[in-house]
Formats: C-alpha cells, sequence, structure tokens
C-alpha cells in the first residue's frame, strides 16, 4: 500500500543568509498518513513546513502539493491548516475571533467539534489572545488545525506549555478524528517517545538535511543496543552501522541497526546482552553527531 | 507497548491472548480498527496491519461491510500454535541448560513433578 | 486525475468569495474599527461642544462666532482629524499582524491585499458618508448652536455635501493606503524598511523642496493649489494614494510572516 502521493519535494533548498535551514531536502508525503516530522529546535522543522504551505519562497529546488505549486495558489492552500508555534495574533483579537473567522476559510471546518475541543482545552473565548499563557495559545492552535478538518493539515510543536492532560486530550482527539475523517497530518515535535506510537511515518530532519524517512514500524526495534566485554563487543560490531557509542571501564555499549534473528542470536551467543532502543533514543543518536567522532578518533 | 517490537505485532498478541483466554469468543466481532486505535492511543494504519496479520493467519474473518470475526476452530488453532512455540521457546533450551549442568532426564521430570503444573 | 480539475474550476470561481472573506476577518472585531473610532469622536465633539458652550457663557456667542469664523484664537478644529491617523494606524495593524494570521489559515497574499484594500475602500465610503452627513448637519445647525467647527474644518473647505463627501472619501483612502505601505514595508524590511522607506520620502520632499526654491517656482507651485482649488487639490491625491496601494500589493507579494 503506496498510496497516493500529496505532496513532492525535490531538491529543496532554504538559505537565510549564511544559513542553510532546509538542506537538499527531497522527500515524498502520502495521502492520509500521520508523519512525524522528528528532530532538534532549529534543526529546519518550521522551516520546511512554512515552505511546503506557501508561507516562506525556496531558494531552490522544487514542491507540489497536489502536484502544484503551493505559493499563492488559492486551490492548493485553501485546503490546507497550518498555525505555527510562533503564531501571531491580530492585537485586538479574543479568542472568539480566531473561532468566529476560522469558518470563513476552511471548507470543513466543524464548529461543533471546535465548540467540544474548547471546551476539552478549556479555552476562555472572551479573553484577549495577547493575554493567554503558553498553553492556551498552544491550545487555540490545536483547536483550530483539528477542527478545520483541512486534507493537508500541519502542526508545529503543538503542545508548547500544554500540561500532560492537555497533551494526552490532543493526541486521543487527533486519533479519533483521523479515524472517521482521514487526512494527511504533519506533526513536529521533539516529544517524540510520546507521540511515537501516533506515527506511520517518521521524518527525521537535522541541520536542514532529511536524515531518515521511514515506516514508523519498519523504523521501531531497527535498532539494537549491545552490552558487554569491550573485546568481545567490538569484535561484534565491526562491519556494522554504529549509531552510538559510550564505554565504562572495560565494558562497551554500542548502537547498532539492521541486526537479524541470526545476528542476535550469535550476539546472544557471544555472551553479549542486547537491548531495544526507542524511536526517541534512535532520534537522539541519529542527531547528536557523536558517533561519527568517535570513530574518527577511534 | 513496548518499544522494542513493531506495536503491530504486539496488537495481534493481545488479540491472540484475548482469544486464548477467551475474553473474545469464536465466531464474536472484534472490536474495529479504530477502536483499537483509541484504546492503545496507537495509529489507526499500525492497528490495521496488526488485525490484517490474524486474517492471513486464519484467526480472524472478514464480514463484508459489518467487520472482523474470530474465526472457528481459531483458539484450537492458537492452542497447537503456542504448544509448539512452547516446545521451541521453553522447553529446548531448558533441556540444553539441563544438559549443561549434567541432569539426567530422570531427574528433569522428578524437578517438574516436584514443582508441579497447576 | 480529472477529479481536482473540477474542484479547481469550482474553487477559481470562488476567487471573490475568499477576498470578501478576508474582508470579514478584517471586520471581524467591529471594536476596533467602528466602534471605538466613534466612542472617541463623540467624546471629542461633547469636550468641543462643553469648551464652546463655557466660552459662549464668559464671552458672549458674538466673540466666539467672528473668532471661530475667522479662524483665530480659541477656534479647536482638530477633533475631526484624529480619526484619519486613527485609521492609518488601523491599515498598520491590519496589515501586519493580520497578515501573519491570514496565512496562518490558507489565505494568499494576493486575497489578503486585495480584501484588505476592498475593506479600507468599504471603510473610507462608510466613513466619508457619516462625515460628510455630520458636517452638513454642523451647516444646518449653525455649528451646533454654537458656532462650532468640528467637522467642517478649514483645511476641508466647504464645497458643500458632495464635495466634502469626496474629499473625506479621498483623504481617507489616502491614510489607509499609505498605512498600509508602511505596514508592508516592514512585514517585508522590519523596522530597517521603515527607517529607509522614512529616509527616502524625507529626501524626495526635501529635493522637490530644494527644486521648487532654486528654480524660483514657488509661485507655480502655489498656484497649483489655488488652480486646483480644495476638491482639485485633494484629488490629486489619489496619485500617491495609487502609487502606495500598488506599491504595497508589489511589496507584500513576496513577503513572509515571520516571528
Amino acid at each position: 500500500m503506496t498510496g497516493t502521493p500529496v505532496i513532492q519535494v525535490d531538491g529543496l533548498t532554504k538559505r537565510f543568509g549564511q544559513v542553510t535551514a532546509v538542506n537538499n531536502v527531497t522527500l515524498s508525503v502520502t495521502e492520509n498518513k500521520i508523519y512525524g516530522l522528528l528532530g532538534r529546535n532549529g534543526a529546519g522543522k518550521t522551516t520546511l513546513m512554512q515552505l511546503l504551505t506557501g508561507q516562506e519562497f525556496a531558494t531552490s529546488g522544487s514542491i507540489r502539493v497536489w502536484g502544484e505549486h503551493p505559493v499563492e495558489n488559492a486551490h492548493v492552500l485553501s485546503r490546507v491548516s497550518f498555525i505555527k508555534e510562533s503564531q501571531k495574533y491580530p492585537d485586538d483579537f479574543k479568542v472568539k475571533h480566531v473561532f468566529r473567522s476560522a469558518p470563513w476559510f476552511f471548507a470543513g471546518w466543524d464548529a461543533d467539534f471546535a465548540a467540544r475541543l474548547i471546551e476539552d482545552f478549556r479555552v476562555p473565548l472572551d479573553r484577549r489572545v495577547k493575554k493567554l499563557s503558553r498553553g492556551q495559545l498552544s491550545a487555540i492552535g490545536v483547536i483550530a488545525g483539528l477542527a478545520s478538518r483541512a486534507p493537508i493539515t500541519f502542526f508545529d510543536e503543538p503542545y508548547l506549555g500544554l500540561d500532560a492532560v492537555a497533551r494526552q486530550t490532543f493526541y486521543d482527539r487527533l486519533l479519533a478524528d483521523y479515524a472517521e475523517y482521514p487526512r494527511t497530518v504533519i506533526l513536529s515535535t521533539h516529544l517524540i517517545d510520546e507521540v511515537s506510537a501516533l506515527l506511520e511515518h517518521v521524518l527525521v530532519i537535522d541541520e536542514g538535511r532529511i536524515l531518515i524517512d521511514e515506516d514508523a514500524e519498519t523504523l521501531r526495534g531497527s535498532a539494537t543496543t549491545i552490552v558487554g566485554a569491550r573485546a568481545a563487543v567490538d569484535g561484534f560490531v565491526a562491519d556494522r552501522d554504529v549509531l552510538h557509542r559510550s564505554g565504562l571501564g572495560g565494558l562497551s555499549t554500542v548502537t547498532v541497526t539492521g541486526l537479524s534473528e541470526s545476528d542476535r542470536a550469535a550476539a546472544a551467543a557471544a555472551g553479549l546482552e542486547l537491548a531495544p532502543v526507542s524511536l526517541q533514543q534512535l532520534v537522539v543518536d541519529r542527531t547528536s553527531g557523536i558517533p561519527t567522532e568517535l570513530e574518527q578518533s577511534a | 507497548m513496548d518499544e522494542s517490537r513493531p506495536i503491530f505485532v504486539q496488537i495481534a498478541e493481545q488479540i491472540k491472548n484475548d482469544i486464548l483466554a477467551g475474553r473474545m469468543a469464536e465466531e464474536s466481532q472484534v472490536p474495529s480498527t479504530n477502536e483499537f486505535a483509541a484504546f492503545y492511543r496507537i495509529n489507526p494504519a499500525t492497528a490495521l496491519k496488526g488485525v490484517g496479520r490474524l486474517v492471513e493467519e486464519g484467526i480472524l474473518y472478514k464480514k463484508r461491510g459489518i467487520g472482523m470475526f474470530v474465526a472457528p476452530g481459531a483458539r484450537q488453532r492458537l492452542i497447537t500454535q503456542r504448544r509448539e512455540q512452547f516446545q521451541a521457546e521453553y522447553l529446548r533450551p531448558l533441556l540444553a541448560e539441563a544438559s549443561k549442568l549434567g541432569i539426567s532426564s530422570q531427574q528433569l521430570a522428578e524437578m517438574i513433578a516436584k514443582e508441579g503444573v497447576r | 486525475m480529472s477529479t481536482p480539475s473540477i474542484t479547481h474550476r469550482a474553487e477559481t470561481t470562488g476567487a471573490f468569495a475568499r477576498i470578501l472573506s478576508v474582508v470579514r476577518l478584517q471586520l471581524v472585531n467591529p471594536w476596533t474599527i467602528v466602534i471605538w473610532p466613534w466612542i472617541i469622536m463623540g467624546i471629542i465633539f461633547i469636550a468641543n461642544l462643553v469648551i464652546w458652550w463655557i466660552l459662549s457663557l464668559s464671552l458672549g456667542p458674538e466673540v466666539i462666532a467672528s473668532e471661530a469664523s475667522g479662524g483665530g484664537g480659541v477656534e479647536i478644529n482638530g477633533g475631526s482629524l484624529y480619526i484619519f491617523i486613527y485609521m492609518m494606524v488601523v491599515a498598520i495593524m491590519a496589515m501586519n499582524l493580520t497578515f501573519s494570521f491570514a496565512l496562518g489559515f490558507g489565505a494568499t497574499r494576493r486575497d489578503f491585499y486585495l480584501g484588505s484594500a476592498l475593506t479600507f475602500v468599504l471603510l473610507s465610503a462608510m466613513y466619508a458618508v457619516a462625515l460628510a452627513i455630520l458636517a452638513a448637519a454642523e451647516k444646518a445647525t449653525d455649528g451646533w448652536g454654537l458656532n462650532g467647527h468640528i467637522f467642517r474644518a478649514v483645511y476641508f473647505g466647504d464645497g458643500g455635501f458632495l464635495a466634502n463627501l469626496w474629499i473625506f472619501f479621498v483623504l481617507f483612502l489616502f491614510f489607509f493606503f499609505v498605512g498600509a505601505v508602511i505596514a508592508t514595508v516592514f512585514v517585508r524590511w522590519k523596522a530597517t524598511g521603515v527607517t529607509i522607506l522614512a529616509c527616502v520620502v524625507a529626501l524626495l520632499l526635501v529635493g522637490v523642496a530644494a527644486l521648487i526654491g532654486l528654480t524660483n517656482n514657488w509661485g507655480t507651485f502655489a498656484g497649483f493649489f489655488v488652480h486646483w482649488g480644495f476638491l482639485g487639490s485633494y484629488t490629486w491625491s489619489l496619485v500617491i494614494t495609487a502609487i502606495a496601494a500598488l506599491a504595497g500589493f508589489f511589496i507584500l507579494r513576496r513577503a513572509t510572516p515571520r516571528g
């Protein structure tokens, strides 16, 4: 099941002066899947989403959303929802003005759903947006993103300032509504452990480059940490793709990818201990830049 | 959900356990993938993959337009399957370890009898 | 892929609907754009009335009458000017923060600009009609019975209802679109851009003044206004308004909503 691609990006680069925020990115987004766009702060997540929604202009490369340029394309943008984490609101706006105007821009806006979400997140409708707490501001973005039911919905770090209960509410409402109204969701986050089970596909971006573009289930359990005596571990991982290495005395801990069943048996036979690596740990290992340094010094 | 294995495998196992334990009777309808997704807080596609795996194995079957049902004879097949697994995953390592320690078949049988099977 | 082309056609006919959505967005909080300006206007008006009344009590109505109509000493007529400046600020806010917000809701820059421009034209018309009616009422009641001048300030001339209506209208357009172009410069190039814009405009004005002065053409310059009169001179502001409106459009088309 490959599905219809809704976004196709080819060789996309965005530079701000000397800084390359998005660096030669090529990827494709399939219809009606939930994507996780994972990466550290400043990795290029927001810039990439701004490019995909025509809010930023690309330096080079091509973007196709439903086969068309998104920039200044009402046909595309009217079906895209992107309330970014740093979204600005008009100074005089109260919360109710945000939700009063939303249906004029989103054909699929569900006012009843929005009203339920407003209750769930306890957002004060009569308060000025300027006066809201960080969490309430995030809640507005979450509500607008969910209730817009846009065929492509972007959530940019949607949980900032939300407490654990509100975050869980967001994940639950997202899943339930997605199940009922399938759509393409792109969720940027660095709270990977919390959302990893929601994702069908994972994109990891680091320093503007896509490091991982993989099915979430394939990725899960794709890396294993091996613990044991330094010599035994080093022997076992000699020709393998090493993600992370650390050691303590004669003990060595190495994270590798792509272990087969027979590899596991061999490791166990060699007296090595195997431990699973979570998606979050995998992303940390891939984006921390430590393995290459160590490998060079080793 | 534990992080080490694909979630769909864990979902499939969870359903199998429910059938084995009799919590899901044969010919009864199982929850929809969306219900599984909401309950376990996982992506519906993942739940579908887990359920799909059980359809392939003949544990569940699909009634068009209605939903998924536990196949007749599913429980028995699962028991057979688990017994084979038991032999491979528990018994053989047990015997291997026993021979390493010089425990004879006779002594092993006595040890098992002493522990007793509940 | 045949279905997208069908929806495409349906949505292209919705271009005006999308522009109207932006108009509605700009007007969603009527307090800022309609209600507050009139409350402030009302307060200024009442304050002026009170001052005129006190003055008429202490000095006698004849003194006020002669001084007010002569444009001397105690005349207070800045009241109606405030509303133009207020609308310039409204335009700056509408183009800056609302821009970022509208793009978050999937509006295009084009639809946003056209919708905002349409809002400005509608507001200009509404305020012009209201002010022209108030000016006519002021005239009919002999300055609210106190010979006051607030809606017929000298700088508007007083060429009758239609002339007032037109002058108010082009003046509102001027302030809205000058505000808009300042805001688009800010959105695109931030404070640096606005500073440079201010310097360029100041240099241009000084340059023009120097040119007129050096060529001894102040007479011709003044003659321009004499020739065109109040009505004609104000109408010429439409040239600047149009330049500002067009510049605003092209500046915003390449602007990005950044934090």
